[in-house]
């Protein structure tokens, strides 16, 4: 782990907090985000951050 | 490490966690109701036929803002003042007493709205035993004498609360004579004289017009006159609220991020500020009200933006302090400093996030506030949004991290389930978003609020998305909610019930960087600020009050059964016309 478990579940609530408030942002500029669209650029993102954060950092040993 | 608060005092850790108590459960059936308003709005699932749907939400309404936050609030207080002082009540008696009115006045209340849920009531006091008058109950909406009856007893609890802690803190006085009121115990004064102030609005609404006329002494009340002394209590009610939440993020918050708060004297300030501001804002939740001039509408607005003052005091102070933490902890850089925050420690997370949601609602505040905005938002689903994200956010989710770091020390109890402890925080703040975004967005189209079916039969032009899109994201969101309140009970109950162990809290809180020696004397003058208090309700309320009684009568208009009451008005309107014109 990258990061402690604890602060991988807040970034993916911050995450998902973000998404949902940018698309109403988006929204106010004219920018239409599709809900699907929104959903995959979570579901991406999300993983994106969960692969990173499980894989063992550079300067750590590899042990749980 | 210092000795729990359950060790040093027995007696009074079971008085609070017998509030607390109240308080959770309290939450728990207010939690279930929403579920069941936000699945029945959104035609989801409906449970309950529409008209039933009033029952729910004045269940709801009343269960959570004035049961659970307000029995939290004694609690807290309770514990605040007798750690902070290091003494007991002067009288167990009136604590005692206080502590059984008030839940008695709950019962009384809470049976007659849930008796509303009977297909056929019985009849109580002349009238059915029901009460669906929502938590704002003034006229024309009418509900048994025993609901008001419930309330009274419930708010006079609350009175000799505040008479209970006085009383602690003359005594702590006499025996320290000449040394500043500990910062704790000074919140808990300070919040109570915006009480005392405030509630008497509320009183006299209920005791001279809405009890006699639901007993049918009185045929017939001013709707503006009662809603206006509502209003005149129900904003600062907000801040009675609130400030058992500030009163954690001062003390205890900065003490969880590793450090101590930044500075007394500033957390001094902004709970006088409460004192002077809170009460004469009232009227700006009447914007729309007919009766009442718009200067007065003017003067409120003003106030209201003001108040912003000791918000802005409040983020700033307490993010100072947790970055000071931070540092302490070895923290470095302009934003490195996060990381070192103790995440892991739900009742840290959960009052931080609490904190940053209160932040973004505070915006959605200035929206209402404003004379004009206003129109657009009133009465829309916005509103619910912004009360979900001040109330049912900043204060409860700060309640429910505050006990993670209660309980322990007043049970001498482990919290059980540290890590399903921070899962149920994360997912309140996840569900509030959902939730609030989707009421926010609606109300911006013009959905009502408290309302069982809220398409009627229009098509609304939602900007972004579809309604159905914001009834999902609604009906999500709410569901959510519920799953972490239950989970929160449920970590409760399982810490309560864990005798077996030995808490790993440490209750002591560690002074303040910039101390009460350095603030000016004068902020503990508690009578100088109830003075200025005093002048700046009467500005505000005066005339509009007297203008209308004029108007529209003490009793409705043609119905003056005292006429003696109403020439003083007159005279006293007549009477500031003239200085008006004096002074122009
Ligand atoms: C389980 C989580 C919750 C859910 C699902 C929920 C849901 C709802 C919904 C859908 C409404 C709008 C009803 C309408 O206007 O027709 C509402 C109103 C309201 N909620 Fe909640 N809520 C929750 C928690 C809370 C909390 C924790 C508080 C305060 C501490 C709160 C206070 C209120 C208030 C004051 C209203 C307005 C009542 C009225 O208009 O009379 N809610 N809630
Ligand atoms: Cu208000």
């Amino acid at each position: 782990m990258r990061i402690s478990f604890a602060k991988l579940l807040l970034l993916i609530a911050f995450f998902i907090v973000i998404l949902v408030e940018a698309r109403t942002v988006f929204a106010f500029f004219g920018i239409d985000v599709s809900l699907i669209g929104i959903a995959v650029t979570g579901v991406l993102v999300i993983s994106a951050l969960v692969l990173w954060a499980i894989r063992p950092g550079n300067d750590e040993p590899t042990e749980p | 490490m210092t000795q729990l608060f359950v060790e040093r005092f027995p007696d009074q850790a079971r008085l609070v966690r017998l509030a607390f108590f109240n308080s959770f459960a309290a939450f728990g059936i207010g939690a279930l109701f929403g579920l069941i308003q936000a699945l029945h709005r959104t035609d989801v699932l409906r449970i309950v036929e529409s008209p039933t749907y009033y029952t729910v939400l004045t269940a709801h309404g009343v269960f959570l803002v004035i049961t659970f936050t307000i029995f939290f609030l004694v609690g807290l207080y309770q514990w605040a003042v007798t750690t902070s002082l290091e003494r007991r009540p002067v009288d167990m008696r009136i604590t005692k007493a206080w502590y059984w009115l008030m839940s008695i006045g709950t019962v009384i209340a809470g049976i007659t709205i849930l008796a509303g849920f009977l297909d056929d009531p019985p009849e109580v006091l002349g009238s059915q035993l029901s009460a669906d008058v929502l938590f704002t109950f003034y006229a024309p909406l009418q509900g048994n004498p025993l609901f008001y009856v419930g309330l009274v007893l419930f708010v006079v609890g609350t009175w000799l609360a505040g008479v209970d802690w006085f009383r602690t803190w003359w005594a702590w006085k006499g025996d320290n004579p000449g040394a500043r009121i500990p910062l704790p115990t000074f919140m808990v004064l300070t919040t109570m004289i915006m009480w005392y102030i405030s509630s008497i609005g509320v009183a006299v609404a209920i005791l001279a017009f809405i009890l006699p006329w639901s007993l049918g002494l009185i045929d017939s009340l001013n709707p503006t006159l009662t809603r206006t002394l509502f209003w005149y209590f129900g904003h600062p009610v907000v801040y009675f609220w609130l400030l058992p939440a500030y009163l954690l993020w001062y003390i205890v918050l900065p003490k969880l991020s590793g450090g101590r708060l930044f500075s007394d004297p500033l957390a001094r300030v902004v709970f006088i500020l409460f004192i002077l501001l809170s009460t004469p804002v009232g009227i700006h939740h009447q914007y729309l009200d007919p009766g009442i001039a718009e200067g007065f509408k003017y003067i409120v607005m003003t106030n209201t933006m003001f108040l912003l003052l000791p918000s802005l005091l409040t983020a700033f102070t307490v993010v100072a302090s947790m970055e000071h933490g931070a540092r302490q902890r070895g923290g470095e850089g302009y934003f490195g400093w996060l990381d070192a925050l103790p995440w892991r420690n739900p009742a840290f997370t959960g009052m931080a996030l609490a904190g940053l949601v209160f932040a973004f609602g505070g915006f959605t505040g200035i929206v209402n506030a404003g004379m004009n905005i206003n129109y657009l938002v009133h009465n829309s689903a916005w509103v619910p949004g912004h009360i979900h994200t001040q109330v049912g956010t900043a204060v409860a989710l700060t309640f429910m991290a505050g006990s993670y770091w209660l309980i322990p020390q007043l049970t001498g109890n482990r919290l059980v389930w540290r890590q399903a402890a921070l899962v149920q925080v994360l997912l309140w703040f996840i569900g509030i978003v959902f939730m609030t975004n989707s009421m926010y967005r609606a109300g911006l189209v013009g959905v009502p609020r408290r309302t069982a079916e809220p398409q009627y039969a229009f098509e609304y032009d939602v900007g972004v998305g579809s309604m159905t899109e914001l009834d999902f994201q609604l009906a999500l969101g709410g569901f959510l909610l519920f799953i972490s309140a239950m989970l929160f009970l449920a970590i409760i109950f399982m810490t309560w019930r864990n005798s077996e162990s030995e808490p790993i809290v440490d209750g002591t809180i560690p002074p303040a960087l910039s101390g009460p020696e350095d603030s000016p004397r004068v902020l503990d003058n508690l009578r100088l600020w109830i003075a200025i208090a005093l002048v700046l309700v009467a500005i505000a309320y005066v005339i509009p009050l007297a203008s209308i009684v004029t108007r529209g009568g003490l009793f409705g208009p043609d119905i003056g059964p005292f006429p003696v009451f109403t020439d003083p008005m007159i005279l006293l309107e007549y009477g500031s016309k003239l200085i008006g014109m004096v002074v122009i």
